[in-house]
């Protein structure tokens, strides 16, 4: 029986290192292990043998099962792992075909410069304000200290409705507005549509502008300066160079016209900045104090600055669009690229 | 503002580059347009003296010219030229010379006969457009020398952009002034000396000033016997340079005191006024003037002009008259400088379209005290180049001189609305230097030539720009900050806006502006309520001559648009206002609207996501989801009759009884018109609606802890009955056991019979309660379908 049990190994061993799948296995685990196996068939035959042999051949028997087991377990790992590498290759896929991208739409240009402006200056205490498009002459121009026949409304090419409504040609009237209803401090931004009529590859007839007005006692044109350096920091990079220039606005005095380091050459000059260096992004400047009057301020106690930047023109710098009109011809190749 | 280096050198001493000056300027205030170096292209181009003239043997139009140029052997140049001919003194471009005009000389055999150089004319050299001759020089300007010499060409000009508000920078001499602001040098103005003759101007002339509102100030003088030539070509030059054209000396002269003092002048022929007097009157209904560019003139009675005795004779600050003008028989002239109050020049110059000169600074304020020494410039200039002699004594007719009134300045202000600390002698020193008078205790007096300068801020401005703008520091403001509130439009805007490009729609920003046949175009009858439109009295063009009172037109433009481009799947939503009149001079309500539009295919087209063609649905469920972002359940589809849309896919959502958004296929009609092959489906939503009807922040609901039963419903009905009937049913009898519910089969065909469809649900059972068993959900599946049979007398599908 001892002979027995070796030669069953044996065999075992042996034909086990021909088996070459897992179905294969499974017959052979059935021949030695399975209930009419021949293992199990020599184990009942250990009911004939006498009670000293029953111990020793038991252990052997044990023995035998116990390594054909492994070696059972061994191949079936074996066999296992070969089935899930094979199963792996099968199923590699061509990673040069294109990837699914979700369909998203995207922003127009104009109003993801918007959402990066207003961000900036929620950031520095300004909320935002709204105005109607369809303006009063007295909000576009009059109480900004621009009368009639005055000639700085040569620079506003104005679109009219009646006499005296028009669409208005910059955010400022929201200023007075604002300032009517409002009692100091006061910090605001405007964003909004403006129209001019004038249409070439830098001028459309409606654009986009923010106006910003800060108001309180004690505001020193030294902190306008702040403000927009803050602002240009942010929206156009660390360590880009502002340059206030003076300028002429009615509404504002001091005024100034502010220069950006161009952002594409960063000074040395070059074709977008026309050589110059710099690129002209707002302007800007004190409240003047007939403004305030306007709105029943005291020009003694309160001081303040406004702001306005072209939308439009700053996200031409940013994204590198050579023509205005294209902001508006709403073509989907354009629109997808930003 | 054209301005000549060399000119404002002779009131200002400077040793500046061209850019450093004109950086210098900018940071004044002043914006350089352009940096112009002339006489260039001009470095082999010198003076020559024809010395012979031949026939050129082979070329009846040609002759051969020995061209003296300085060299000691003469050169032979063959020439076309009409006035070309001996002792004849004329610009020429010797071999190699590169022309402005891109030309370059060379040695050359025309018609066979040998040239070296060329005769040029004012256009070749780039000085003029005169093209039709030689340029004719002095015969004493000396032979050889470069003509850039010779012509004053030495020069650099600038082009500068001058704000309104400086009417005193319109001359040579108030850019003179600024430069001596900021170099420190003294500003030298030209020494004016007027011989007078016996004659009484008083015996020869008057000036009556009817309207003394209009023209505060008139003064004329007259200059008896002068000689109508071409200026000589300094004179010349010096126009040229800045822009200005030449017409005579007189003319000349005037302009070219303009152009040095910013007081525009006119001169008349003496002799061509009516009783040789002038009149200064509004003009009378009905008249009219053929100003010097001879064009017949229409007036209004809100328009200054000058008069002799009978007619007008020049438009008052903008322009002279025609029959008035200097011409070659001129002998007489009488000499006007006048100050006009500015806002009745802008509106003469505006409702007559002329922009002059004259106007741009009339209009912005010339000096009242600039009138005399203006017309004495010109008076002593007049004598020197055209000869004559100054009658004596000058008429200064003045009822407006007023007194410049004082300022109170107070320096502690001025460092205060600066965030300076500027010392009171800097103060001091900076309104000194340009030209303000100022007193021991800050009592400034402005000089009259600033118009601009009326209360205490605007002499903070003038300190500032003085001072530098780069010398003010930058700080942060103090105090509180207010804080910021977030309005819920902004918020619920953000919102959809996010919804929409997460549907794959890219945003779109049209004009607010239509033509007025969108209306057609979209099929809207003519007593529609959105053709009621805000209509812009003076548009660019008919095609954008009134406010949009819908978007979609514009939507429907842009996919014709990339049409054109071969672009035929498109998706665009554009958040923006709409304009609806509120009758004649009323502001309009300006409410917002969100449309969108998808055309073509949707699906990215790729391996595995093939395009599909968009259709009615895809928008409904584009609006049913950007509802459901606002929280919004509790609403009705139902049919609309809007006439954009196809008659059978046209719906319109209602909240509360009112419409909230309108959505459909584009009708095949609004289709053709903007030449769109395939459908388009499109939605316009009341967004101020939306802001009213949406529901506050969605709260927590328990995520469900007992299982669900599925169960799948397929059944069989006539093809007219809705599929909310079976859903309202479905979810009505299920009540809060029916916790979700797909349609996900629609079918029509062999597999029904004729005139039905099949309509498979998918019904989730869940209880929140318990656990649910089968003989609870096979009894409300059960009664579903019951009341299906019985109500719309559907059948099981088997």
């Amino acid at each position: 029986m001892q002979e027995e049990l070796k030669q069953i190994e044996t065999e075992a061993l042996t034909e086990l290192k021909t088996v070459e799948d897992l179905s294969e296995l499974e017959s052979l685990r059935i021949k030695y292990f399975g209930r009419k196996g021949l293992l199990s068939t020599v184990m009942r035959g250990m009911g004939k043998l006498s009670k000293a042999e029953r111990p020793v051949i038991g252990k052997l028997a044990n023995e035998v099962r116990t390594s054909l087991t492994e070696a059972f377990d061994g191949v079936e790992g074996t066999l296992n792992q070969q089935a899930r590498e094979g199963q792996l290759a099968a199923e590699a896929v061509d990673i040069t075909l294109p990837g699914r991208l979700p369909q998203l739409g995207k922003k127009h240009p104009v109003t993801q410069t918007f959402d990066r402006i207003q961000e900036i200056f929620r950031g520095m205490g300004f909320q935002i304000a709204e105005g109607p498009e369809v303006e009063h002459e007295y909000y576009n121009f009059d109480a900004l200290n621009t009368p009639a026949e005055h000639p700085a409304r040569d620079a506003h090419d104005t679109f009219y409705i009646t006499d005296s409504l028009l669409l208005r040609t910059h955010t400022s009237p929201v200023q007075i507005r604002y300032m009517e209803k409002q009692k100091p401090p006061i910090r605001i931004i405007v964003p909004g549509r403006v129209y001019r009529c004038d249409s070439d590859a830098s001028h459309t007839p409606m654009f986009h502008q923010v106006e910003g007005l800060l108001v309180a006692e004690q505001v020193t044109f030294s902190e306008l300066k702040g403000v927009l350096y803050a602002f240009v920091q942010q929206m156009f990079g660390e360590g880009t160079r502002t340059r206030f220039r003076p300028h002429f606005f009615p509404f504002t005095e001091p005024s100034a016209e502010v220069d950006i380091s161009c952002t594409t050459c960063h000074g040395e000059g070059c074709r977008l900045c026309s050589g110059t260096g710099w690129l002209e992004i707002l302007g800007a400047g004190s409240v003047h104090p007939n403004v305030f009057r306007y709105v029943d301020y005291d020009p003694e106690q309160f001081t303040g600055f406004a702001f306005g930047m072209g939308v439009d023109r700053i996200a031409t710098l940013k994204y590198g669009i050579p023509d205005l009109r294209l902001m508006f011809d709403n073509d989907m190749r354009f629109a997808q690229q930003f | 503002m054209n301005v000549s280096i060399k000119w404002l050198k002779e009131y200002v001493e400077f040793d500046l580059s061209p850019e450093a000056l004109a950086d210098r300027l900018l940071m004044l205030g002043m914006e350089i347009e352009s940096i112009k170096q002339l006489g260039e292209g001009l470095d082999r181009v010198v003076v020559g003296r024809i010395n012979t003239v031949e026939k050129h043997p082979k070329a009846d139009k040609l002759v051969l010219c020995n061209v003296d140029v300085g060299s000691g052997t003469d050169a032979q140049i063959v020439c076309g030229a009409p006035n070309a001919r001996e002792g004849l003194v004329a610009p020429v471009a010797l071999i190699g010379a590169q022309l402005p005009n891109g030309l370059t000389i060379k040695r050359a055999k025309i018609r066979g006969e040998e040239s070296s150089g060329m005769l040029c004319s004012q256009q070749e050299l780039a000085i003029s457009d005169e093209a039709s001759g030689l340029m004719e020089l002095p015969d004493d300007t000396q032979i050889g020398a470069p003509i850039v010499e010779a012509l004053g060409l030495d020069d650099v000009v600038l082009e500068l952009e001058i704000t309104p508000n400086r009417p005193d920078c319109l001359s040579m001499i108030g850019v003179a002034r600024e430069i001596s602001v900021t170099t420190g040098n003294p500003l030298t103005l030209p020494d004016i000396d007027v011989q007078e003759e016996t004659a009484d101007i008083h015996n020869l002339t008057s000036v009556t000033i009817e309207d003394p509102e209009l023209c505060p100030r008139y003064a004329a003088r007259v200059i008896r016997g002068v000689k109508i030539a071409p200026s000589p070509v300094w004179l010349q030059r010096r126009l040229e340079s800045i822009g200005v054209g030449t017409i005579n000396n007189i003319v000349d002269i005037t302009n070219y005191v303009l152009m040095e003092y910013g007081h525009p002048l006119h001169a008349f022929d003496y002799h061509r006024l009516a009783e040789n007097r002038i009149v200064v009157r509004r003009a009378k209904s009905g008249e009219t003037l053929k100003t010097i560019d001879a064009e017949e003139r229409e007036l209004t009675p809100d328009m200054l002009v000058i008069a002799d005795a009978e007619n007008p004779v020049a438009l008052a600050g903008v322009m002279g008259g025609f029959d008035s003008e200097i011409t070659d028989q001129t002998v007489d002239v009488l000499l006007e400088s006048a100050y006009f109050h500015p806002p009745s020049i802008r509106k003469t110059s505006k409702a007559l379209g002329m922009h002059t000169e004259a106007s741009h600074r009339f209009e912005r304020g010339a000096d009242p005290e600039g009138v005399i020494p203006a017309i004495n410039r010109a008076a002593q200039l007049i004598v020197k180049i055209a000869g004559g002699e100054i009658c004596s004594g000058i008429i200064d007719v003045y009822p407006g001189e007023r007194e410049t009134p004082n300022i109170t300045l107070r320096p502690e202000r001025v460092n205060f609305v600066l965030g300076t600390e500027i010392a009171d002698d800097d103060i001091r020193g900076i309104l000194t230097r340009l030209g303000f008078a100022v007193s021991d205790a800050f009592e400034v007096t402005a000089p009259t030539f600033r118009p601009d300068v009326e209360q205490e801020i605007d002499l903070v401005e003038e300190i500032a720009r003085v001072y530098g703008f780069d010398n003010i520091p930058t700080t942060l403001p103090r105090g509180d900050i207010p804080i910021p509130k977030v309005e819920p439009k902004e918020d619920l805007r953000e919102r959809v806006k996010t919804y929409l490009l997460q549907c794959g729609m890219m945003e779109a920003m049209n004009y607010a502006f239509y033509h007025p046949d969108v209306f057609d175009r979209i099929r809207l009858p003519s007593t529609d309520p959105l053709r009621q439109a805000v209509q812009i009295a003076n548009p660019l063009s008919v095609d954008q001559s009134i406010m949009r009172t819908t978007l979609l037109p514009s939507l429907l433009a842009n996919a014709q648009r990339n049409r054109n481009h071969q672009i035929n799947d498109v998706q665009f939503f554009e958040c923006s206002k709409v304009f609806i009149p509120n009758g004649t001079d009323e502001y309009p309500n300006e409410p917002e609207r969100v449309a969108g539009m998808i055309t073509g295919s949707l699906g990215a087209g790729v391996y595995g996501d093939p395009f599909r063609p968009a259709d009615f649905f895809d928008v409904k469920g584009i609006v049913e989801g950007m509802l459901d972002r606002c929280g919004l359940s509790d609403y009705t589809v139902t049919h609309t009759d809007h006439p954009a849309f196809h008659p059978g896919r046209r719906a319109e959502i209602c909240i509360k009884d009112k419409t909230l958004c309108v959505f459909g296929e584009a009708h095949p009609e609004v289709l053709g018109n903007y030449d769109l092959p395939n459908k388009a489906y499109l939605f316009e939503l009341d967004f101020e609606r939306l802001v009213d009807v949406v529901e506050p922040l969605k709260q927590f609901e328990p995520i469900p802890i007992y299982p669900s039963v599925n169960r799948d419903l397929a059944i069989v009905l006539d093809t007219d009955i809705p599929a909310s009937r079976p859903i309202e049913i479905i979810e009505s009898t299920g009540g809060e056991l029916v916790s979700s519910l797909h349609l996900f089969d629609v079918y029509t065909g062999e597999q029904v019979p004729e005139g039905k469809k099949s309509l498979a649900f998918a019904i989730e059972y869940r209880s929140t309660t318990e656990t649910l068993t089968d003989e609870i959900v096979d009894r409300v599946h059960g009664g579903i379908l019951e009341r299906l049979e019985q109500e719309l007398g559907a059948t099981l599908r088997s």
